[in-house]
């Protein structure tokens, strides 16, 4: 499905040249810094730094225009002011370029009027060159495999997380907190304004992209709403689909509107929108990520049955009743453990302290050893009524019970048991006291592929959003 | 933005619907006060006569509505007071007469509605007649085009959905019924696109059908 997108967007996700208007050899515009981000990166084709100063950025020349720029330009990032914009676009056009990105802000978003005015002639003058455009008024593209970073970011590995973002900010966030979670993305799109390539076009290349997997979308609004939503249909038959609609209140509206220039639907149809597309709605960037991460650890995958283990080290009771809570009401089960379980459990653990039933509480196996603890996890995740285990893990109370040897030993007991059988285990790390022990814990963790989120409402609901995709999915 | 607006009235509205395969209780227009009296016989009693004027919106607010008219005397005493109420109420509005209907059996009242969304087009709205949707906003949304799924899905979202299952002995509303209508109603406004709203209110939810008993069409 959508495979003529993959050979339409490959100018934009793997140019064979950058070139980067509006850069100067000793100033600090944007422009500069996408020419030292591209570098620094490591962009493996010819980056030509574009500008009136003259002079060289590292050991580029910058080029006094498009004109005099040696080789052929595929992508051009665009960083002048917005009046010289039309003039450019002329430029690109006899230069051959196959896709403009505009950085340039101050259109539809600013004056709806003359601003719309302005897009439509770039529109215009795009399609006579038959050239593509991206933007304005975004940072663009982010593609780890052909060394594409945001303005001033990092890449991360390459993986099999799209996303596709209105918001430049929020885009650019999201590469971050993948960075530090372990999401590692195919692809990333932040598309502004929108005028040209939308919503849509970004979302149909990922459904066609071989290395994506599944796909995250920031949106604000829409100019052609029947278009998004045939489109989000379609995506979301074939991959997982997670939207998070920012402008949900009548103040995120209005500045929704001066941001992208989107009109205003009630959040009551973007939510029947998004729903009856097969997409999963989710309502902050954190549920966003933590979807995203959850479905590229685990695929698309099924099982509503949690087990809930709390009390590790201790302080389990209150913890096991909002973790009971936290899971029922993102709409998981929590069914008892079968007899056999509980049996077995209360030999081990004792029944003085403990609760077996389910939330379990492990917090007896302190005075027993960390053999008891292992044998007490693993009889849980092995119980055939469960599909899925969550472990509470309180690193502030682990350390001084069993001191960061023991710590670490934990974390490997839990990937040694990830790896020798199929049921998923998410660990929950609350933030703390002791981060810099926590933040390691977290790492380790995700490196080895179990999830990790830093509180059971977040673990649930990211487990209960893979259910909804895959439920729907069973029965489309 | 001003955009040039025509309110059908009900015998139209439900006219249109008709002919799209929308079960409605048939409305015929009466000129007269005889020819509503005669209208009734042929229909059977007992019937209901409404205002039929693009300008009344609120017909029953108005005094404009008489339900349960079981003879011709009836029925010829309610055409006068229903004209001298529009006359107080809406001094200038267009009346093109009253409309006779037979008067449907009670069933489970439900709203079947489509307005136009800025960003999504024409969007189909759900949810139970009465004061449930009015202080609740007890409704759900579906964009055209509306599939049988999302149409029980639809239904089933609503959190007055129990109702419509049969309550406390009430009879239960045949829900197949209900999403055939709104599937309808879903490809009836996406094959006329110059209907720019609709209101289905109320619609008769019955064991085993449902039919529409007050409609109207605006056209853009």
């Amino acid at each position: 499905m959508f495979e003529e997108k993959l050979k339409e967007l490959e100018p934009v996700f793997y140019p064979g040249s950058i070139a980067v208007v509006g850069a100067s050899a000793n100033s600090r515009k944007a422009g500069t810094a996408w020419v030292w981000t591209l570098m620094s990166a490591g962009f493996p084709g010819p980056i030509y730094p574009v500008g009136f100063s003259g002079g060289r950025i590292g050991d580029l020349e910058v080029y006094p225009s498009l004109k005099h720029v040696p080789g052929d330009i595929d992508y051009v990032i665009v960083a002048i002011p917005r009046q010289s914009v039309l003039e450019f676009l002329d430029d690109c056009v006899t230069r051959q370029v196959k896709a403009v990105q505009f950085f340039t802000a101050g259109f539809s978003e600013m004056d709806a009027h003359r601003g719309r005015d302005v897009e439509e002639k770039m529109v215009e003058k795009a399609r006579q060159g038959n050239m593509r455009i991206v933007g304005p008024n975004c940072i663009g593209v982010y593609c780890p495999e052909r060394r594409i970073p945001f303005i001033m970011g990092t890449l991360g590995d390459s993986g099999s997380v799209g996303f596709v973002s209105q918001s430049g900010g929020i885009a650019g966030k999201l590469a971050t907190v993948g960075l530090a979670r372990h999401i590692n993305f195919s692809k990333g799109v932040s598309f502004g304004n929108g005028i040209d390539l939308d919503a849509s076009d970004f979302l149909q290349y990922l459904a066609a992209d071989p290395k994506t997997r599944v796909i995250g979308a920031y949106l604000e609004g829409t100019r052609d709403g029947a278009r998004l939503f045939r489109t989000m249909k379609e995506v979301a038959r074939v991959k997982p689909l997670v939207v998070w609609k920012g402008g949900r209140t009548e103040a995120g509206a209005q500045a929704a509107a001066s941001h992208t220039g989107s009109l205003a639907s009630s959040a009551a149809i973007w939510s029947a929108a998004l729903g009856q597309a097969g997409a999963i709605e989710v309502y902050n960037l954190e549920e966003l990520a933590d979807t995203l991460l959850l479905f590229q650890q685990l695929g698309q995958w099924q099982g509503v049955r949690a087990a809930i283990i709390g009390g590790l080290a201790d302080g389990g009771g209150g913890m096991s009743v909002s973790a009971g809570d936290a899971c029922m009401d993102s709409g998981l089960e929590v069914p008892p453990l079968s007899i056999d379980t509980r049996k077995e459990l209360g030999a081990l653990l004792g029944e003085v302290g403990s609760i077996l039933h389910n939330p379990v509480d492990v917090s007896q196996a302190q005075f027993r050893g960390l053999e008891t603890l292992f044998r007490s996890i693993e009889l849980v995740a092995n119980d055939t009524a469960i599909d899925v285990v969550l472990i509470q893990e309180d690193v502030d109370i682990v350390l001084p019970i069993y001191s960061q040897k023991g710590l670490e030993d934990i974390n490997d007991f839990f990937i040694g048991l990830r790896n020798r059988q199929s049921k998923p285990i998410v660990v929950v790390l609350p933030p703390g006291s002791a981060e810099p022990e926590r933040l390691q814990a977290e790492q380790r963790l995700l490196k080895a592929s179990i999830p990790v989120f830093c509180s059971m409402d977040r673990a649930a609901r990211a487990v209960s959003n893979l259910n909804r995709y895959s439920h729907r999915q069973r029965f489309t | 933005m001003i955009k040039s607006q025509k309110a059908l009235t009900e015998v139209e509205s439900k006219a249109l619907l008709r002919r799209a395969g929308i079960p409605v209780v048939e409305a015929k227009l009466a000129r007269s006060k005889k020819e509503a009296v005669s209208t009734s016989k042929e229909m059977g009693f007992p019937v209901v006569l409404k205002i039929n004027s693009p300008d009344v919106i609120h017909k029953s607010d108005a005094g404009g509505v008489k339900l349960g008219l079981a003879n011709g005397t009836q029925v010829g005493k309610a055409y006068s007071d229903i004209m001298s109420s529009i006359k107080k109420a809406y001094p200038d509005a267009r009346v093109e007469g009253i409309s006779v209907q037979r008067m449907a059996a009670p069933g489970v009242e439900v709203i079947v509605g489509m307005s136009k969304d800025p960003q999504f087009g024409p969007v189909i709205m759900f949810g139970l007649g009465g004061i449930l949707v009015e202080v609740l906003k007890d409704v759900s949304f579906r964009i055209v085009p509306v599939s049988e799924r999302d149409a029980g899905e639809m239904i089933r979202e609503i959190k007055g959905y129990p109702i419509l299952e049969g309550y406390r002995g009430q009879k239960p509303a045949s829900i197949p019924a209900l999403e055939k209508l709104i599937v309808k109603v879903s490809e009836f406004v996406e094959k006329n696109n110059q209907i720019g709203e609709l209101d289905l209110n109320p619609v008769f939810a019955y064991p085993d059908t449902a039919v529409v008993v007050d409609a109207r069409i605006i056209l853009e």
